[in-house]
């Protein structure tokens, strides 16, 4: 084959590759600017701020509630979750045999494919139904911390696993039991690592629907739940209703604003997840 | 104390999986045990008559699993190679910054996308009545599972030895053949993987399926007729769980469209994991 054919060639491949990824880059990027280009006629802080009254049926502006209760739901799903989350990346690395270890790794592995409305299913008939929780702050926060506990788990697993072992091993050596090993010298090492794990799970919490749509939340009415067994509203699910809100334009340009205020706080938790690793990493 | 913290909750988060299938078994045996097993293969849903026909919705998830596969993988993997091989370094990061910001948006949003900008602008392309139809349902879910798939197989690409690709340069084999004989073999196991991964999230998909799809139970006619509206296992849930009442068998239906999707997630991690212990 000579030179000019192969040049050919490899001009002809290179147009192909360039040609698939421009829409693979492009579109999404446009989708981006178009929803806050959408969003901006609303944008504003009173927005952010207001409470909407109940009776104006999303058609007045506010979605302080909204962003209360999704706030409310992820931090209340991450503390459920973490507690078992550490416990169990602990078991895993100190008493679990190699068969365990394999056998975790799989089960975590196949929890984290499971789509999350068979959680909000599940949620719904054994806490809603069965337990008599009802639509519940409580509820969803079970779901959702069931929804970030393979998250959690994978993660604090990989944030163990970058301790050196000879660390562990010395203080094994100066005498240190389990416990004191894990106080003094596994969590100091690797607090960073968790945090990290925690952000990410809060900014997956808040971008879920599908499983609190059932359990945790109603339309409107409420603005700080009066206890665990009341419901909220939450971001997510506002957007989800009023995006199906087809005959009032105003409230479409709610439903883009709350989007925008959504992506950025997902976003910003992704941010400080990825600056905090970056910070771990020097 | 310590030891007993950490087995009880290393069992019961791996119980939990056992715990999720079972249920859903239990919750959905009324059904089995009146009608068998032949429903699953039925193709007329109607709650009221108690015909629970679960081909239409398999059918639609398997569309649009394929068409968002069909259109996501090539995208993704020839964006993934883009940054990989051909972007300065400086370009890459930031592309990457992008796809993980993206990943990152959640499904609810991609559903008010569908909504008022996807399905508007299929139906003044297509002419058609309604927008909301399978191929609308398949562009959205590609558009969701893009930046999985790029990030993960950019991953796949970079990891690929440099020595390897300046061993196929003094070859003198050119850009062309490293790609098909040096990159793509070589990522390859990582690629399969984003694409189960991917596949399993757009099985598993909810609000923005469920906005876009239609939510009517009919299998395509003829097969490839991507222009009407369906049902997916996902937008039925979605559509009926608030309306059936508790204990019914309509209820227990539903509860076995969960069962259904949980197992095929199930197979689905399976297949990654076994690619992982061997590579």
């Amino acid at each position: 084959m000579n030179t000019s054919r192969l040049q050919y060639r490899d001009t002809i491949s290179k147009s192909i590759v360039w040609l698939l990824a421009i829409p693979a880059l492009l579109v999404p990027t446009i989708i981006l600017g178009y929803i806050f280009w959408k969003a901006a006629p609303v944008l504003d802080w009173d927005f952010i701020s207001g409470t909407a009254d109940g009776a104006g049926f999303g058609v007045t502006e506010g979605i302080f509630a909204q962003l209360l209760g999704s706030l409310l739901l992820a931090v209340m799903a991450c503390v459920m979750a973490a507690p078992f989350a550490l416990g169990t990346a602990l078991y895993y690395r100190i008493y679990a045999s190699p068969r365990q270890q394999q056998l975790l790794i799989v089960m975590f592995n196949m929890l984290q494919g499971i789509p999350p409305i068979v959680f909000g299913l599940c949620g719904l008939v054994m806490l809603v139904n069965l337990f008599a929780w009802g639509v519940s702050l409580l509820s969803g926060a079970v779901v959702l911390a069931i929804v970030l506990l393979p998250l959690l788990v994978l993660n604090t697993l990989a944030a163990l696993e970058r301790i050196p072992l000879n660390y562990t091993e010395a203080g094994r050596a100066l005498g240190l039991d389990s416990g004191a090993i894990i106080w003094r010298l596994r969590l100091p090492r690797s607090w960073l690592n968790l945090l990290t794990g925690l952000l990410l799970a809060m900014a997956r919490a808040l971008s879920e629907t599908a499983p609190i749509m059932f359990t945790a939340t109603v339309f409107s009415g409420v603005v700080w739940p009066d206890s665990l067994f009341s419901p909220v509203t939450t971001l997510q699910t506002h957007i989800f209703y009023l995006a199906q809100e087809g005959n009032n334009p105003q409230v479409i340009n709610i439903a883009w604003g709350s989007a925008a205020v959504l992506v950025l706080l997902v976003a910003a938790f992704g941010l400080i997840a990825r600056v905090l690793k970056k910070l771990e990493a020097d | 104390m310590l030891k007993w913290w950490l087995s009880a909750s290393a069992l019961l988060s791996s119980m939990m999986i056992v715990l999720v299938v079972g249920f859903l078994l239990q919750s959905s045996w009324p059904l089995l045990q009146q009608q068998g097993i032949a429903f699953v293969a039925g193709t007329e849903w109607y709650p009221f008559e108690s015909l629970y026909g679960m081909l239409p919705a398999l059918i639609g998830t398997l569309w649009a699993v394929t068409l968002a596969l069909l259109i996501a993988l090539p995208c993704g993997v020839a964006a993934a190679m883009l940054s990989a091989e051909l972007l300065s370094p400086k370009l890459r990061s930031t592309v990457r910054f992008g796809m993980e910001l993206l990943a990152g948006i959640p499904s609810v949003v991609y559903g008010l996308l569908g909504i008022w900008l996807l399905i508007p602008l299929l139906e003044s392309q297509f002419e058609l009545l309604t927008g909301r139809t399978l191929l609308a349902a398949g562009l959205l879910l590609a558009l969701m599972i893009l930046p999985t798939i790029m990030v993960l197989s950019e991953d796949a690409i970079s990891a690929v030895k440099q020595s390897h690709r300046e061993a196929a340069k003094n070859l003198g084999i050119g850009w062309d053949a490293t790609l098909w004989r040096v990159l793509l073999p070589q990522a390859w196991p990582g690629i399969r993987i984003a694409t189960l991964l991917s596949m399993g999230r757009a099985m598993g998909e909810t609000v923005a399926v469920m906005l876009v799809v239609g939510s009517i139970d009919r299998i395509p006619e003829p097969f490839y007729n991507l222009l009407q509206p369906a049902q997916t296992l996902t937008s039925r849930i979605g559509r009926e769980m608030a309306e059936a009442s508790v204990g019914s068998l309509h209820w227990a239906a539903l509860l076995f469209c969960g069962l259904m999707l949980a197992m095929l997630a199930m197979m689905i991690s399976l297949l990654t994991h076994r690619q992982r212990l061997v590579v």
